[in-house]
């Protein structure tokens, strides 16, 4: 698509984001793809009409403020981008596209209280394990509370499982056959502390020894999809300095963090550490993917027939492009059926904080994609990010009352089957 | 019918002067379905032969009044035919009439109807004007689809003149099945479930005893696996059935006489409803409640119900069971005001267009649209 | 930019959606820069123009409304489905409204035994054949933008698609249509039978590209699914081979479902896309697929294959299983965006020529494309002769278009040339305009224009598009259009 950006004038995300719009050819193949857009049904909540508005700001003819609206309802699923024919890079186009822009606008004010509440707690652990905290104790004041902020303590668990620090190394089980290191996640290790634990037993299991650096910090994709970039920045190169060159992989067991680690590159364009980013992009990668290169050792039989229905995190999906391979790593575990979820390249509304800035948008796709989890009548259900276990878990609650479908991570089933536990 | 009163004129300057200087014309091919043009003035007969024909663009260009076997016979030359299977071939239609009155025969089971094989026209308006429309290529999407529009306007927008159309190879082998059912809702259910199925049957007729009459086309050495498929498809709708597979001049005899309407008692009144399979028991019951004599066959997977019933029978009756069917109807033989009967759709958007083909009203049947 | 609609002033303007906020909620009606701009183009994106309002009609009685409304104001409208047309004809009228289709998205019927379903017009293409599979049913006209465009944009280009060799285009595959005419006035259109009784108004109205109305709710016809596939890839050394080789099949007596060849470019674009997998060097790939029952599909294999290897085919391969077919089909339907990976900018021309002509009017093509020093890929509907040249251009440099223009030209007058049509399934939009009148003559051209007129006398429905009028042409991009300047054609 012809486009008139001022490239020179934006800076080191100029060009990236002049090359996104060219490519676009306006041909709508992203629309069935963009959960906002099976929502809304207009043409801003579409991939396609994004990047022309984008295009739009970007040259002048459309005021920022008034193209927020619909920028900041796209989930960042990039499911548009598996769809695009053309290949138009759309991540890196909407990452960019914030990144330059958030300097510029005018939040207002409880928007701003939330959004440095956000990006202040969850990066953090420790801060959000307090907030978390408290929200259990704030959902008794949940009517007194601003709508949004109220939604957000909708999330939250009543009660967190208790807090357990990772050691440095987690040694291989037998003959040492590798070594990487982990991410070890924000949220994550609050919300969900085994799944941790179950990546690195699984990862031991099958030979390998894994350091989790202490030094390292959040991935970064929360503020830079929040176009906090600045703060991403910060994070990218505090990690690049955290982890160690001497393994042989960087793995995630966030979909999120996975394909936030993978735009380091974009992030630090222009700064000295750019080339040095773009050797650590090469180096990341899912656990999925790792272990399913390495090929794992078989998991004994479970000992009762049971369904489980796969569900594709589109910051794996999409954004790095793992499908097979958690697949592959779950169908050798015998007595297991694997079903496909109907629609299942839709995107379940987590996406992030997309829960908390777009709650109905949001809770509309969560709906939806637990209607189509039930559909396959499952008797356990795994993805690849904490983010969707969350909203499916929430979602699936909300749809059938009585039988609980416990929703858990990829790691977490094959740990149980290594361990002889039952999934369900 | 005579042809004496008509005007034959041998070529489209003289069709468009006698249009300019007429009044209440109307229009007929050879006259084979008289009530379409009774007190007929100008005939197209005098305007006949195959301008084009390029069998390997599965195209041909004709002049209305060209008579279908005429065309049917060159195209068999070469391999085709008409996919739509024009009825009345034998009679002597011409592919203007055939044209104007919109009539296909049982084959346009298979792939369609004659408004789905029409692509180009050259005709006469009321207002003496020579127009073309549509395209002499096999797709064409530019301009308003007139050659559709005037398929089925039995002569109320113009005088056609020139017509193209899309035409198909011959299969190599033709098979007929018939299957005699205990009754017509058995003989309907069957026709319902094999227009479901996956045979891709050329013919698809039944008769209100429930004898369902099926065809196939297609290579010969596939020919015994698929009878067989469709067999085993009737026996599940009745175990009983009794089959019968016909081939050679019998397959081809069952199907000109549907064609050429050959069940038709003498001195009846044919006509064309179309309807749905839903509605075939319906129509056989208000049939019967209505009390006349009549021959029926329902033809198309229940999509055409052909009608023919005695003189005797007013038009207050035939309007009667189209109102009661919700359906239209076309009146082919018979003296009748207005051969199109019943509800009538699209009338706004038909009275629009109207004066723009015959601004003076002369096309007589034109008047009563 | 040009004036406003002179039937439309500033102050009839502020009363036109005064009124229209008594039909709509506030949130269904857009009119910031932010909700417009995304509206202004579709498919082809060197023509935009910013309408002053974009509509989101839910329900039927909505959308008359909204036309009886416009019709009061004499606001010219526009019926939009997904903007995917190849041609302009979604592009917004000046000022004018814009009804976004995309909520009347439900399938209001659905009759297996009688093979019919009723739509609402935002319904997409693809979700009618999914829908109904369960019964081993399809809704057959399949464009390459199967999942993404409407049912109404189908109906109003009669749109096409790769296997519309044996059951046609939209045309052939809608029964009946309920409809509002631009005046307001409601029709009902054909009905649910394969058969009708006089003038076939429903087949008018389709490929009618929004001139006579909009539509309301469409009876579309199903087809029992194929229960056999069978797909061959054959791979040529040059186009003229491929060409030919459809002529061969064609003469052969057999009746494939899909005939569709291309080119190495388009070869290069799709395999960059989705991994295609084409033979690399072939400068031609033909795909030719027979459907039908088990029996007779597997009885015509062989002579198919006799046909293909006397052809010159150097590579003859059928699609292992549905995954391998799905592949192939994947790849050719998403040809054209993924065009635009080898190039920022291009037009898709659609022009149709007799199949006998299709080799030469292939080599003409490729001689006009080095004469003019652009790239063009081909990728197309060989077993109708419907060409589609993708005519490739950087639209940031200066002059490009109007010599990509100039080329699309040549194209599409070498297809009336030949004896064919200026476009096969794309419709003539506001792009083809201009050559309407070299395919017709005057009188025929006169004759549409007074069709529109007793249908629409004021030109409110997607005024502009279709016929080559003088008036109210969009705007471009960049300044006049080069046809503007040249006085070819004109803005009021
Ligand atoms: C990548 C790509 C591939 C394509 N492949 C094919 C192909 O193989 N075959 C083919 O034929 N086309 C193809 N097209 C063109 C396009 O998809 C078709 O023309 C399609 O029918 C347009 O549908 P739409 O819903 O996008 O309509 P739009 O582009 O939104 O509108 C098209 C026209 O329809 C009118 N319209 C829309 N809804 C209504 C309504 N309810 N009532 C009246 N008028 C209405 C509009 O006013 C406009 O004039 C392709 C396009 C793309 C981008
Ligand atoms: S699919 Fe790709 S090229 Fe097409 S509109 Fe969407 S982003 Fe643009
Ligand atoms: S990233 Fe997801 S929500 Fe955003 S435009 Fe793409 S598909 Fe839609």
């Amino acid at each position: 698509m012809q486009h008139d950006i001022p490239v020179d004038q934006i800076g080191p995300l100029g060009l990236p984001m002049a090359e996104a719009v060219q490519k676009c050819v306006h041909c709508g193949f992203c629309l069935p793809a963009c959960p906002t857009y099976q929502v809304h049904g207009e043409e801003m909540d579409s991939p396609r009409g994004r990047i022309f508005l984008m295009k739009e700001v970007l040259e002048g003819n459309v005021a920022l403020d008034e193209a927020e609206p619909y920028v900041d309802k796209c989930l960042g699923c990039v499911g548009c981008e598996t769809a695009c024919p053309s290949g138009v890079p759309y991540g890196e186009l909407i990452t960019a596209f914030r990144a330059t822009s958030e300097t510029k606008r005018d939040r207002s004010a409880i928007d701003k209280t939330l959004r440095r509440f956000i990006l202040e707690t969850l990066p953090y652990p420790g801060r959000f394990r307090m907030a978390a905290k408290l929200g259990g104790v704030g959902r008794i004041f949940r009517k007194a509370m601003p709508g949004r902020l109220g939604d957000m303590l909708d999330l939250l668990p009543a009660k967190l499982p208790a807090a357990q620090p990772l050691p440095e190394v987690f040694p291989a089980e037998g003959e040492r056959k590798g070594r990487v290191a982990l991410l070890a996640g924000c949220a994550q290790q609050v919300l969900a502390p085994d799944i941790n634990f179950a990546t690195l037993r699984v990862l031991a299991k099958n030979g390998i020894e894994t350091v989790i650096p202490k030094q390292q910090s959040c991935c970064g994709a929360l503020a830079a999809h929040t176009g906090a970039a600045d703060q991403a920045k910060q994070f990218a190169k505090q990690n690049l300095k955290a982890f160690p060159t001497d393994v042989d992989a960087i793995l995630t067991n966030a979909a999120g963090c996975g394909s936030g680690m993978h735009e380091y590159e974009l992030w630090l364009r222009g700064e000295p550490e750019q080339a040095a980013a773009e050797e650590f992009v090469k180096r990341v990668c899912d656990v999925s993917v790792f272990l399913a290169k390495l090929g794992i050792v078989a998991p004994p039989e479970l000992q009762t027939k049971t369904r489980l229905a796969y569900h594709d995190a589109c910051h794996l999906a999409h954004a790095q492009k793992v499908k097979s391979q958690p697949r592959e790593l779950l169908a050798s575990i015998g007595n297991l059926e694997l079903v496909e979820i109907p629609n299942g390249d839709m995107c379940c509304g987590s996406a992030g904080t997309y829960n908390i800035e777009q709650p109905e948008t949001a809770a509309e796709l969560g709906n939806q994609k637990a209607r189509a989890v039930i559909s396959t009548e499952p008797d356990v259900v795994a993805t690849g990010n904490i983010g969707c276990m969350t909203q499916i878990e929430t979602h699936l609650s909300n749809v059938v009352f009585g039988k609980r479908i416990p929703v858990l991570h990829t790691m977490q089933i094959l740990d149980r089957a290594y361990r002889g536990e039952p999934l369900a | 019918m005579t042809t004496s009163s008509m005007h034959r004129p041998a070529n489209i300057e003289e069709l468009q002067d006698f249009v300019r200087a007429s009044q209440n014309i109307r229009v007929c091919g050879a006259g084979t379905k008289p009530s379409l043009s009774s007190g007929a003035i100008v005939s197209t007969s005098g305007m006949s032969g195959i301008l084009e024909y390029e069998p390997s663009e599965y195209t041909f260009t004709a002049l209305a009044g060209t008579p279908l076997s005429e065309i049917r016979d060159a195209l068999a030359e070469n391999g085709q035919l008409f996919p739509f299977d024009p009825p009345l071939v034998e009679a002597g239609a011409t592919l203007g009439g055939t044209t104007a009155s919109g009539l296909s025969g049982p084959g346009r089971f298979r792939y369609g109807g004659i408004r789905d094989f029409i692509l180009g026209v050259k005709m006469v308006t009321g207002e003496g004007r020579a127009v073309f429309g549509g395209g002499k290529v096999v797709k064409n999407a530019a301009g308003f689809d007139i050659p559709k529009l005037v398929t089925g306007s039995l002569g109320r927008l113009g005088v056609l003149v020139e017509l193209t159309f899309k035409v198909f190879p011959i299969p190599e082998t033709w098979t007929t099945i018939r299957a005699d059912f205990r009754g017509l809702d058995t003989g309907n259910l069957a026709m319902i479930r094999l227009a479901m199925a996956q045979e891709e049957l050329q013919c698809l007729d039944l008769e209100p005893s429930g004898r369902l009459w099926l065809r196939l086309g297609g290579l010969s050495a596939a020919v015994d696996g698929r009878v067989d498929r469709v067999r085993k498809l009737l026996q599940q709708v009745d175990a009983g059935v009794n089959v019968e597979v016909l081939s050679g001049t019998d397959d081809v005899h069952v199907w000109d006489d549907a064609r050429e309407f050959r069940w038709v008692p003498e001195n009846y009144q044919l006509i064309k409803l179309p309807v749905s399979s839903a509605q075939v028991v319906t129509a056989e019951q208000l049939l019967t409640e209505a009390g006349f004599e009549s021959a029926r066959r329902y033809s198309v997977g229940g999509n055409v119900l052909w009608l023919a019933i005695p003189e005797s029978v007013g038009s207050d009756e035939v309007d009667r069971l189209c109102q009661q069917l919700g359906r239209p109807a076309l009146a082919l033989t018979g003296s009748w005001s207005d051969p199109q009967r019943g509800p009538r759709q699209g009338q706004a958007f038909a009275e629009r267009l109207l004066t723009v083909f015959d601004p003076d009203s002369r096309f007589e049947t034109a008047a009563t649209a | 930019m040009s004036a406003e609609p002179d039937s439309a002033s500033a102050q009839n303007i502020t009363a036109f959606f005064a009124e229209l906020s008594r039909i709509y909620s506030a949130d269904r009606i857009l009119t910031n820069n932010a909700q417009l701009a995304p509206y202004e183009s579709d498919g082809l994106t060197c023509f935009r123009a910013r309408p002053c309002g974009v509509v989101l009609p839910e329900t039927q009685q909505e959308v008359i409304d909204t036309v009886r409304l416009c019709h009061r104001f004499e606001m010219p409208f526009i019926a939009r489905g997904s903007g995917t047309s190849l041609s302009g004809g979604a592009v917004p009228i000046e000022n004018g409204l814009v009804i976004a289709m995309n909520r009347m998205n439900k399938i209001l019927d659905y009759d297996a035994e009688q093979l019919t379903a009723v739509v609402e017009p935002g319904v997409i293409n693809l979700k009618v054949s999914q829908h109904v599979a369960g019964d081993r049913l399809y809704y057959a006209p399949d464009p390459s933008s199967g999942p993404v465009c409407t049912i109404g944009g189908n109906v109003a280009f009669n749109s096409g698609g790769a296997h519309c060799l044996k059951y046609g285009m939209t045309s052939n595959h809608v029964l009946g249509i309920k409809a509002v005419l631009p005046d307001g006035e409601i029709v009902n259109l054909g009905g649910d039978s394969l058969e009708s009784v006089g003038q076939d108004l429903t087949g008018m109205f389709i490929g009618s590209e929004g001139l006579f109305g909009v539509a309301l709710e469409v009876t579309l016809r199903l087809l029992p699914k194929p229960e056999k596939y069978y797909t061959l890839q054959a791979a040529y050394d040059s186009l003229e081979k491929a060409g030919n080789a459809v002529a061969m099949v064609v003469a052969s007596g057999l009746l494939p479902g899909a005939m569709e060849i291309m080119d190495r470019l388009s070869m290069d674009a799709a395999d960059a896309a989705i991994g295609a997998g084409y033979p690399q060097d072939a400068a031609a790939v033909l795909i030719v697929e027979l459907e039908g029952t088990t029996d007779e599909v597997e009885a015509e294999m062989p002579l198919l294959h006799s046909v293909i290897e006397e052809s010159g085919a150097y590579i003859v391969e059928a699609a292992k299983d549905d995954a391998h077919r799905t592949k192939i089909w994947t790849g050719r339907k998403s040809a054209f965006s993924a065009v635009g990976r080898l190039s920022p900018d291009f037009i898709v021309q659609d022009g149709v020529v007799p199949r006998t002509r299709l080799a030469e009017a292939l080599a003409e093509i490729e001689r006009l494309s080095g004469e003019y020093g652009i790239r063009v890929a081909n990728v197309f509907h060989a077993g109708d002769g419907n060409l589609h040249p993708l005519v490739m251009f950087d639209g940031r440099e200066e002059g490009a278009l109007h010599k990509a223009e100039e080329l699309s030209g040549e194209i599409i007058r070498l297809c009336i040339r030949l004896g064919g049509s200026i476009t096969g399934e794309h419709g003539v939009g506001l792009e083809k305009r201009m050559y309407l009148g070299e395919m017709y003559g005057e009188d025929d051209i006169e004759f549409m224009h007074r069709l529109q007129h007793a249908v629409d006398p004021q030109k409110l429905a997607n005024r502009g598009k279709k016929l080559p009028a003088a008036t109210a042409p969009a705007l471009l991009t960049r300044g006049a259009h080069p046809l503007e300047k040249q006085g070819v054609i004109f803005r009021d």
